[in-house]
């Protein structure tokens, strides 16, 4: 018993431990830093894999200070739902870190970002045992301030990104606290295990309201998600792929369930709320990607996107709703994450991150290009890859609703789905297919075996998934929910390995009926034909970029376009346009005239007294 | 025993070699009754297996620019999927239960074949194919929205059921909301099929094919037999959504051929009476008229629901 606790301890702390060393350890030394984090991470993953596989619960409390009813303790405990997250952190970590020697290698920062990439994965697996609300406010913060340094590991330009980050993370954290503050008051308890609160009047309306600004900010929900794409231009791809695409979600999903289920019986005016929101983010999120000529911001606004089915699924409700969210996000986060792995190999070798540069690179880049394929088409819920499950059960959990408005859902969700695969398409050719572009003509050979492994574990994962999707539900998500396997009852049916077998068969067929026409005559090279004209030139090269002009340029949608590249959509302008016009304000009232000061000072003095006088 | 029977059910029929026979026989009727009303003369019966075999029979010639693998394994994609949906639908009603998936399953599958299509385009390494492949994607997002307002109300006219066997239960037609879901559901048809006045991302005289232009010998046989695979699954797959169900025995039978017949007239003369329209008026169509008209549809059938009225 002691045992586990100490592990469990370690599990937290031992991060902070070696990433304090590693700050005292001189930057010319090395290899070191990637060694120590790498160790770090095995073990965090071994102590993970140890809690899960023998299903310890831990409990343990030290009071460290109390005063009246408050009282803040070191209060850490483990349930199902907690060992699975800290099982994919863990997970995450270490895949990041085997990826990270090799992408970092040579840039400026790199102490700094294996630093608090270790900060960040201890805050992470603090806030996921937490049993006492502000502790866990105290990790999740931890994870804020190492996000934003990790961003600015980026270089100098990544300061905008970081700082917006940072702005609105900060803003996200203070509603926080604030919503935990209106907490105490209303239940004088801070254990999440002991709180359960209805909510029937506008102060618990409130406090739930703080909560989930503070929750989906860090998932990046609309109007919250402006910080994703800034963070993404300038920031290392590891960084955007541990954070913002993996560990940010399961953190914000974390919370937003229990929100939902744990601390609070909510009204039905919130589902309905979280699935309006949910689908406006769905498609919010895809249509900006659409227009994107960058990688790694395509992939930002599509992990936008995808949030949005995570509150479609969260407000739908039911084991199918809530079980679908879980389960997207723990898709979402492998997905996602070998898409920016890929994005960060394709820019290691490129040099750029603009679409219109890069084509061709499927032969020269040929795992990148399979494992990138993969998590793509996972992305767009192609059965029977692993996104389609979770999708699928969403989907189920709008129907199963019984109620006609939600087929309004249902359809904006599935038309989203087609949406994601016009971008995945557009990314995929503008990449990987098509003529060469400048960048990608002197590229001879992939990216170096150690960035390979970490895509290719999680494109297979994709793969495991999706086909055998029962081993994650029944391992990870139904005890996660406190549910067993049988509780899960889908609407349709989706038998995942005969499909595969049929598809599988039938590969095989067509290949073996390809194959014989292939050894009666050996298949031949020619250039590409367009008429009988010479295809050298570079102006007859089709850009991916240039795909969707003509929906970019449709009536409507044109005016949003405008209205959105002017920045007038996004909070972060807005309430920067309010500071600016209050420190307007106060800037005319400090004009530096002595005469004007004194008369204010005495003014106040004059209320004061007044006030003492009549109270 | 059990795995045996589906086996041969899967295999034979009325799975997979049955839907290939009995999909170039409709290509066949295709090219008919368009010959007829071209005033030609027409192919004798065997003319599609013809063609297939002659395909088969031809080199295979690989682009030099294009991603030689991607390129074979793209056409192999779209038949496989589209050979499942079709098993899927005919194995159905023999099993009496749903097999392999359920509606939302086969919308997504129905996806893979036009997918497919696209990045064997853009494996081409060849511009023109390329042009195809960006309009195609672009028609598959056009028609997606009404066919997905049509889906959803099948679904929930038939008491919030998404496997087909309840699908096929209910009847479709019976009401106006049926009807007009019908008429939208034959438009979106043939965009998916690409015939004219859609088949803006195969325009033989604008952009040579486009995806299609480098494929030739055995993987153009093989995207030949996929279109002839949609051309039987589509009007199935409205059957079984809208006008009562595949069924196998007795007068059903002959009724469902019929059924089966008028819908691949219409989509027949659809296709030569209409000249192909551009990508931005297909956009403007799909997202304007026949949303609209969808929408309008699940407005009539909620109301009718409500109020108990039927016929809406």
């Amino acid at each position: 018993m002691k045992v586990d606790v100490l592990l469990l301890l370690l599990n937290i702390f031992l991060p902070f431990g070696i990433a304090l060393l590693l700050f005292l350890i001189p930057k010319k030394v090395k290899w070191v830093a990637e060694f120590l984090t790498l160790i770090t991470t095995i073990f965090c993953l071994g102590a993970a894999l140890r809690f899960f596989l023998l299903g310890i619960q831990v409990k343990f409390t030290l009071l460290l200070f109390s005063m009246g009813n408050f009282e803040f303790a070191l209060d850490i405990g483990t349930n199902s739902l907690s060992l699975f997250m800290l099982l994919f952190t863990a997970g995450f970590a270490f895949l990041t870190a085997l990826y990270s020697p090799k992408y970092m290698a040579g840039k400026e920062k790199r102490k700094e970002y294996y630093i608090f990439l270790l900060i960040a994965l201890g805050g992470a697996s603090g806030v996921f045992v937490s049993n006492h609300l502000l502790l866990l406010l105290i990790f999740w913060e931890i994870v804020s301030i190492a996000l934003y340094f990790l961003i600015t590991t980026g270089g100098p330009e990544s300061k905008t990104g970081a700082t917006k980050t940072m702005a609105m993370i900060g803003a996200a954290d203070g509603c926080l606290l604030l919503g935990i503050g209106i907490l105490w008051y209303l239940s004088q308890l801070l254990y999440i295990d002991a709180i359960n609160i209805v909510i029937n009047n506008w102060l618990g309306a409130i406090c739930v309201i703080l909560l989930l600004i503070g929750a989906l900010t860090k998932a990046g929900a609309i109007p919250f998600h402006t910080w994703i794409p800034k963070a993404s231009e300038k920031a290392p791809a590891p960084v955007m792929a541990f954070l913002p695409a993996s560990l940010d979600k399961l953190l914000g999903i974390y919370l937003f369930f229990l929100i939902v289920t744990q601390l609070f019986k909510l009204p039905s005016g919130f589902t309905l709320t979280f699935m309006i929101v949910g689908v406006i983010t769905i498609v919010a999120g895809v249509m900006m990607a659409i227009k994107q000529r960058e990688f790694p911001k395509i992939l930002a606004y599509n992990t936008v996107s995808q949030v949005g089915y995570m509150l479609l699924g969260m407000g739908a409700g039911g084991i199918l709703g809530i079980a679908g969210c879980m389960f997207h996000m723990l898709n979402h986060a492998i997905y996602e994450t070998c898409l920016f792995f890929c994005a960060g190999a394709v820019e290691k070798k490129t040099g750029t991150n603009e679409l219109e540069k890069m084509g061709g690179l499927a032969k020269v880049m040929p795992i990148t290009f399979i494992c990138c394929l993969i998590a793509a088409l996972s992305i767009s819920g192609v059965p029977p890859f692993n996104g389609f499950v979770s999708k699928w059960m969403i989907y189920q959990a709008t129907i199963a609703n019984q109620n006609p408005y939600m087929l309004i859902f249902l359809i904006i969700a599935m038309f989203g789905s087609a949406l994601t695969l016009a971008v995945i398409i557009k990314l995929i050719y503008s990449v990987f297919l098509g003529k060469a572009g400048a960048a990608s003509k002197k590229i001879k050979k992939d990216v170096g075996i150690s960035m390979q492994i970490p895509m290719l574990v999680l494109a297979v994962l994709c793969i495991l998934f999706g086909v055998w999707y029962q081993l994650p539900l029944s391992q990870f998500i139904m005890p996660a929910m406190q549910e067993t396997q049988a509780a899960f009852q889908p609407l349709g049916s989706w038998d995942s390995l005969l499909a595969v077998i049929l598809i599988g068969g039938g590969l095989l067929i067509g290949l073996f009926i390809y194959l014989l026409g292939r050894m009666v005559k050996k298949a031949r090279t020619v250039p590409s034909f367009i008429g009988g004209e010479t295809i050298e030139t570079e102006s007859a090269r089709v850009v991916g970029t240039d795909f969707y002009n003509s929906i970019e340029s449709m009536k409507p949608l044109k005016g949003i376009y405008n209205i959105q590249n002017k920045g007038a959509l996004d909070p972060y302008n807005w309430f920067g346009k309010i500071g600016l016009l209050c420190s307007n304000i106060l800037k005319k009232i400090h004009n530096g005239i002595l005469p004007f000061y004194v008369f204010w000072t005495l003014l106040g003095m004059g209320v004061l007294i007044l006030l003492f006088i009549i109270l | 025993m059990d795995i045996l029977m589906t086996g041969i059910y899967v295999l034979f029929f009325p799975g997979f070699f049955t839907v290939v026979i009995l999909g170039l026989l409709s290509s066949w009727i295709e090219r008919k009754v368009t010959a007829r009303i071209q005033y030609r003369k027409g192919p004798p019966l065997l003319q599609p297996f013809y063609d297939v075999v002659k395909l088969l029979g031809k080199e295979t010639i690989l682009p030099k620019q294009g991603n030689k693998f991607v390129f074979i394994i793209a056409p192999l994609i779209g038949f496989v999927s589209i050979s499942i949906v079709a098993v899927i639908l005919m194995l159905r009603p023999l099993l009496a239960t749903s097999f392999v998936g359920d509606l939302i399953v086969v919308v997504y599958l129905l996806t893979l074949p036009s997918l497919a299509l696209i990045i064997g385009g853009a494996a081409s390494g060849n511009p023109l194919a390329s042009q195809g492949a960006s309009r195609e994607i672009k028609l598959i997002l056009a028609y997606e929205l009404p066919f997905l307002i049509v889906i959803a109300l099948i679904v929930y006219k038939a008491g919030f059921k998404i496997d087909l066997q309840s699908l096929s239960a209910t009847s479709g037609l019976g009401s106006v909301s049926g009807i007009m879901a019908f008429i939208i559901v034959l438009l979106c048809v043939q965009a998916k099929l690409g015939f004219t006045p859609f088949d803006i991302a195969e325009a033989e005289t604008e952009i040579m094919s486009g995806p299609y232009i480098e494929y030739s010998g055995p993987l153009l046989s093989v995207f030949k037999i996929t279109q002839s695979l949609m051309l039987f699954t589509l009007p199935i797959f409205m059957i079984t959504l809208f006008w009562g169900g595949i069924q196998f025995y007795g007068w059903e039978l002959l009724w469902f051929i019929i059924k089966y017949v008028v819908i691949l007239v219409l989509i027949i003369v659809i296709k030569n009476t209409n000249p192909r329209i551009r990508i931005d008026q297909a956009l403007k169509f799909f997202w304007g008229f026949c949303t609209i008209t969808a929408v309008t549809a699940f407005v009539l059938a909620v109301i009718g629901n409500i109020y108990g009225i039927a016929w809406l």
